[in-house]
This record gives C-alpha cells, structure tokens and sequence, in this order.
C-alpha cells in the first residue's frame, strides 16, 4: 500500500477515503457494472428506438426483411397496381377486372399503389431500424466492455514492464556482484589494464566499413596491446575477437573494473559463487540502467569524463 | 429534580443498544437527581413476555418500578401491519394498531403516567418507536423529554410519530444526523432540541494479551460487536470480507463478539466468540487492529465510542449518514462505499501504523471532548435546568378520534422516507 501524504496528527479522513478512491480509480479503472453498461448503452439510443423490442433471433430476422422487402421481384410486385385488384376469389377477379377501366375513371390507381408501396417500405424500414438499433446497441455495450478490459489489460501490462525493468536491473545488479568461476574457490583477480581513453564516437555512430583500420588499439584478454594489421582477414579476426569480449563469450564471468559507474564496487576476495542467492531483503539499486556499454569495446575501460 | 426514565425493558442483564443507552443514563443522573426507572417485567423484545416481578426493586443503586405487559408481542400481525405503513396508503388506525402490536403493552405502565405523572419534574422516554414512548408521551406531554435513537429507517415516516416528534417538550438527540433527519420529516424546529448522545464507561487498563490468551487468537484482526443479523449489516460484511480475504496481502481476520440469528459461515478467517461481557468486550476492542461496523441503521454507534475511546481505528459502513457524519467529525475512521473501498480501507489500516495510530489518536479526543460522562452529564444538567425555568412552548395533538383515523388516505412512510432524502 503506498503512502498517504498526510502525516500530521490532524488527520483528514475525507482526504484520506478520497486519496484511497483515487488509488482504487487508478489501479482499476473506472468500475461498471452489467447493469450500468446496459443503462449507458440505453440512454443514448432509447431516444430515437424503443429498445423493448430487442430480439434474440437478429441474423435470421435481417434475412427475411430482407427476402421480403429487399429483392427485386417483391419490389416490382409491390409498385404494380395490379395487386390493388387482386383477389382470391375467381368471380370477383373477373368482375374487378371487367370494371377496371371504370375504376380507373374514378382512381388514380398507381398513386393508390405507389402509396401503398411506401407503406410496405416503410415497414420494411422500421424493421430494418429496429434490428440496426440492437446491433448498435450491442456493439455500444460491447465497445464499453472492451474498453474498460483494454483500459485494465494495459495497466496490467505497465505493471508487468515495470516490474520486468526492475528484475532486469536487479539481475544485473547482482551479476555486478557476483564471481563466480566453476571449480575455483578463489575467483580469478580482474586482468591489471591499462586506463585507455577511448575517443571514438559511440558505435552507432561510426562508419560501418571493414576495410577501416580500428582508430583505437585492441586490447588483449592479457591487457596487451594487439598489433594491428593492414589485411582484411587480420582485420576480421581481431573484429572477431573484439566481439567475443563484448558479447561475453569469450570471458563469460569477466569482474568489472573498479570504478565502473553505475555498478558496485567488489574485491575480488569478498566475491560470493554465482549460484548463492542473495538475500531476499537485499537492497538493489534502482537507477538508471547501468548494463555494459558497447560504446567503449565492453572491456572494461573507463570513459574519459571530458 | 426528580426524574423518570421509560423504557422498554431494564436490567443488567439485558444487553439492547435502547436500553443500555438509558442504564448508563439513568445511573448517571441518580448521582445529581432522584431518578426511578418505569419499565417493564419483559426481557424478551421478540416476545414481550413477563419475566420480571411487577413491583419496584433497585438495579445498581437506582430505583426501577416494574409493571407487567398486557399483551405479548403479536409477530405475524406486526409484520402485517408493519407492510401495510410502511409500503402502502393507509389509515391512522393501522399506525395505531401497528404500535400496539409492536409493543410492549402496558396499560399500568400509562395508568402510573397518567395518576402519577405530575410527581416527576420530567419523563425521559426512550426509543421513539415503542407503545410505552408514544402513549406515555401522548400521557404526560408537558414534562415529556424523548430521546428518539432514530434511524433512517422506513419506521420514521409514520404520521402518528410526527405528532410526538412535535409535541414533546424537548428531545435529546444522538447526533446532528439524527436531528436533520427527525426535523425534516417532522417539521419542529420549534421544539427545544440539543444533540447529547451518551458516553460510555471505559476500563483505565483494558488486557489485549488476556482475551488474545483465553480466545487463542493469535495475529491482526478486525472486530465486529453487536448483534449478528441482517439488519445490522453482517450478512453484507462477511461478503465483503470474503472479498478482502482473496487478496494476497490480506493478513487480517475478522472476530465476531455477539449472538444473532444469522448463521456465519465457515471461513478459515472468520472466527466466533460469542457474546462478551463488558470488560472482555473492551479487551477484544483493545486488541483489534480496527473496529468494523457494517450497519447502515445507527442512530449512535456505542461500538464506535467505545472503539475511539480505546484509541481504535473505526472502518463504518457509509450507507449510514449518522456513522459517516461520526468519522468525518472525529477524524477517528473511514467510511467504504462498495467492496472494493473495504478491502482497501481495511489494508490502509493494517499496513499504515501510522494511519491507523492517528485515526484511534484523534478518535480518542474526540469522544473525550463530547462523549465524556462528564461532558454528558454536564449537557443533561443543562438541559433539564433551562427546561425547569421555562413553559412548555408546545402542545402534543391528542390522539385521533375513531372518525378520524379511519380515512384511509396516509402515505407510506418508505414515500415519506424518500421524499426528505
């Protein structure tokens, strides 16, 4: 639990139970329930449809209004005025369609069928409405969820990271600490080197060609100075090694030098085997990423402060 | 000054919130008055039934006079009744009938009002809501003083309690709450009304260790005392606790000290001890790491004094204005709003020695400055003097004739309830 920021003993216990929902908002989100997503959902929508007539059966409803109202034949049936007289009696179909030219002299039959057209699209439309309305209504529902649950996940995931940069600087904490060499009680005394003053750019910075002779003079796992050599393949080789030694090949348990920034600062007697696990209670430094610096060879030397 | 404290039931052995508010009061005040006590030979509030003599006896050096109760408490027909005020328009004559149903009866406890009534310098009745402070009020309203320990509850919304809340002479509320409450729904800021509340006697050594020894308790806990039902919140708080317990960090049991109809569940970090007299009662309080209260009908939180008394955080629920008003004013507990705020609360307590040695620090002060015995007394004395030199301001509306009380045209009193809300 964290702190409060109120440490007096005139205590506010309103800021108290308003600093503890904040945190709750915090960690949580803002909390809805069932009930108060549907009433969120509703309250935008139930202006315009009334949302009593939701049905469960949407798919196989969207299939038939549109069978019905949507296909070609049923629309030209619709605007024909002919349907104005029809009838499923055979004498009265006759007798309709005897009188029809009289009809006709007393009706404008095609704005009767025109009229009643539209009253078929309209229904056709309001069906179409209600079911567009419960598909909105399920997709408002569903986005509030989800945005609530990506609010949360991604909380949960900034949790995780931070909690992930805190065991990657613990780790290298101690791997800073700990020497540890298999079948050697004493661990081997860190190579004597040379302070070197590196005055090379930092490596993303230089020129990527393999026939560039190195600016700086290698250095040996012994702390001798390498020779350098004019031919590529000298060249290749002492990139090589120069890799190895970065990439912690070469000497996997290398000790880091003292007065390395950033690091702690061991003898090499007080060194404790790589497997001891160090206490739970162990305090770990949580600056700033420290980890090897590729910018200056990974050997070991110092960076001139200038 | 002579004074006569009613109330239901009265003895050392009867453990109600009513009637040990008007014990300590009664015992408090013998020091400064001639105080008799009038009640009742029930003990049983379920029932009503007679188990005292009738007659008059002495309870730790004050005078109670008994008398028996006419009619035993009729359940089903109250809990009718009760339906029909609470949630239905009604008549008068269901109110009235509902109060006598509730009980408890007493017809010569009002027939000693009535006779006697002019002897005493004032009548202090406790509990609003019972037959012996509606009629014995309705008996002797010049020198009627009621102490209401109303709640929000529907209970208040009754028409017929408006006419008491109105004619008494004055009332001693329990706290600010408790007046806005009864003078929104009454209307009577014309009664003479001071908030007093009650102290509470508070050993100068509790003993944790020991009550930790003879429970075997061992580790933090919470505790609730008070009765285990429903209504006092507990079904809710072992939900709630529940809840807390899932989580990782929760180190924190909960200790049950009372009896109650509810049956508790079995939780490895639930625990029961049954009911406490009053020094393992302030042990258990002492050796809590904070005191729970869950319910959302207070009118005073005894458990609460109590609690602040000892210098113990209080986690309240804030349904209930009257325990929100309390911390808010004491500074001395939280108040949770949902589930979450509980669990969290409850482990802000815990972890925060700080927080929570500040909370029971200033909780302490706070019950010294107002719920000192001293400081009640003082404002009792007050009162009742101020109350002697003046006249009565206000007149009790008798009790409606037949006609009137048969037109069924009242309001529910939840609407009533609601409507001041």
């Amino acid at each position: 639990m964290a702190e409060f920021n109120v440490r007096s003993d005139s205590i506010n216990v309103e800021q108290i139970m308003e600093q503890i929902r904040a945190r709750i908002r915090e960690k949580r989100g803002v909390d809805y329930t069932d009930a108060e997503i549907q009433q969120l959902a509703a309250a935008r929508l139930e202006k315009f449809i009334d949302p009593d007539k939701l049905r469960s059966n949407l798919l196989s409803e969207f299939h038939r209004v549109r069978a019905e109202g949507d296909t070609p034949v049923a629309l030209d049936a619709v605007v024909d005025e002919s349907v104005l007289f029809e009838t499923h009696r055979p004498w009265l179909r006759a007798l309709r369609t005897l009188l029809r030219p009289i009809l006709k002299l007393f009706l404008n039959t095609k704005a009767l069928a025109a009229l009643s057209a539209h009253a078929k699209a309209d229904l056709a439309r309001k069906s179409r409405d209600q079911m567009t309305f419960e598909v909105i209504h399920n997709m408002v529902v569903e986005m509030t969820r989800l945005g609530i649950e990506v609010k949360n996940l991604t909380m949960r995931v900034e949790s995780m990271q931070s909690r992930l940069e805190f065991n990657e600087r613990r780790a290298r904490a101690l791997e800073s600490v700990v020497v540890y060499k298999p079948g050697d009680a004493n661990p081997v005394p860190p190579p004597a080197r040379p302070q070197v003053h590196d005055t090379r750019p930092p490596e993303e910075f230089r020129p990527r060609q393999d026939s560039q002779p190195a600016a700086a003079p290698a250095q040996t796992a012994a702390g001798a100075p390498a020779p350098s050599g004019a031919d590529g393949a000298g060249q290749r080789r002492k990139r090589r090694r120069r890799r190895g030694r970065r990439g912690g090949t070469g000497q996997p348990w290398a000790q880091n030098q003292p007065g390395q920034t950033g690091q702690f600062n061991q003898p090499a007697e007080s060194a404790v085997p790589g497997d001891a696990m160090p206490p739970q209670d162990m305090h770990v430094d949580e600056g700033p990423d420290d980890g090897p610096d590729d910018s200056n060879g990974g050997d070991g030397t110092e960076h001139d402060p200038q | 000054m002579k004074l006569a404290v009613v109330v239901q039931r009265y003895g050392q052995d009867v453990h109600g919130g009513t009637e040990l508010h008007a014990r300590y009061i009664a015992e408090h005040l013998a020091q400064h008055a001639e105080v008799e006590v009038l009640t009742t030979c029930a003990n049983d509030d379920t029932t009503w039934a007679n188990h005292y003599k009738s007659g008059s006896e002495t309870v730790n050096g004050v005078h109670v006079r008994r008398f028996r109760v006419s009619r035993s408490r009729r359940a089903a027909a109250s809990a009718r009744l009760a339906d029909r005020v609470l949630h239905h328009t009604h008549s008068l004559a269901d109110e009235l009938k509902w109060i006598e149903a509730e009980g408890p009866a007493s017809r010569s406890l009002l027939r000693h009002l009535r006779s006697h009534g002019g002897s005493y310098d004032f009548c202090l009745f406790f509990d609003y809501r019972y037959y012996h402070s509606f009629h014995g009020a309705h008996a002797v309203p010049s020198r009627a003083i009621l102490v209401p320990r109303a709640e929000r509850h529907e209970t208040i919304g009754a028409r017929v309690f408006r006419d008491v809340f109105r004619g008494a002479r004055a009332i001693l509320y329990n706290s600010p709450e408790e007046r806005s409450l009864i003078q929104a729904i009454a209307g009577n800021p014309q009664v003479p009304g001071v908030v007093v509340g009650a102290g509470a006697e508070v050993p100068q050594n509790p003993q944790p260790g020991r009550f930790r020894q003879k429970h075997n308790i061992r580790g933090p806990f919470a505790l609730y005392v008070g009765t285990i039902d429903e209504r006092h919140g507990c079904g809710d708080l072992f939900t709630l606790f529940d809840g807390y317990s899932r989580q990782p960090s929760a180190r924190l049991s909960l200790l049950l000290a009372g009896e109650g109809r509810l049956p508790i569940p079995t939780h490895p970090k639930i625990a029961h001890v049954g009911v406490l007299d009053d020094a393992e009662r302030f042990d258990a309080i002492a050796a809590a790491d904070a005191v729970v209260i869950p319910s959302r009908y207070e009118s005073l939180s005894r458990t609460a004094l109590e609690a602040w008394a000892l210098g113990k955080p209080v986690l309240a629920n804030a349904k209930s204005d009257v325990l929100k008003g309390q911390c808010l004013r004491s500074n001395g507990g939280l108040c949770y709003q949902t589930p979450a705020e509980f669990a969290a609360m409850l482990q802000a307590l815990e972890q925060n020695r700080w927080l929570s040695a500040s909370l029971g620090k200033t909780g302490r002060q706070y019950f010294r400055d107002h719920y000192d015995w001293r400081v009640v007394e003082r404002k009792y004395h007050d009162v009742l003097v101020q109350l002697q030199k003046s006249e009565p301001r206000t007149a009790m509306e008798p009790i409606p004739r037949w006609s009137d009380c048969r037109r069924c045209d009242v309001a529910p009193a939840s609407d009533v309830l609601r409507s001041t809300s």
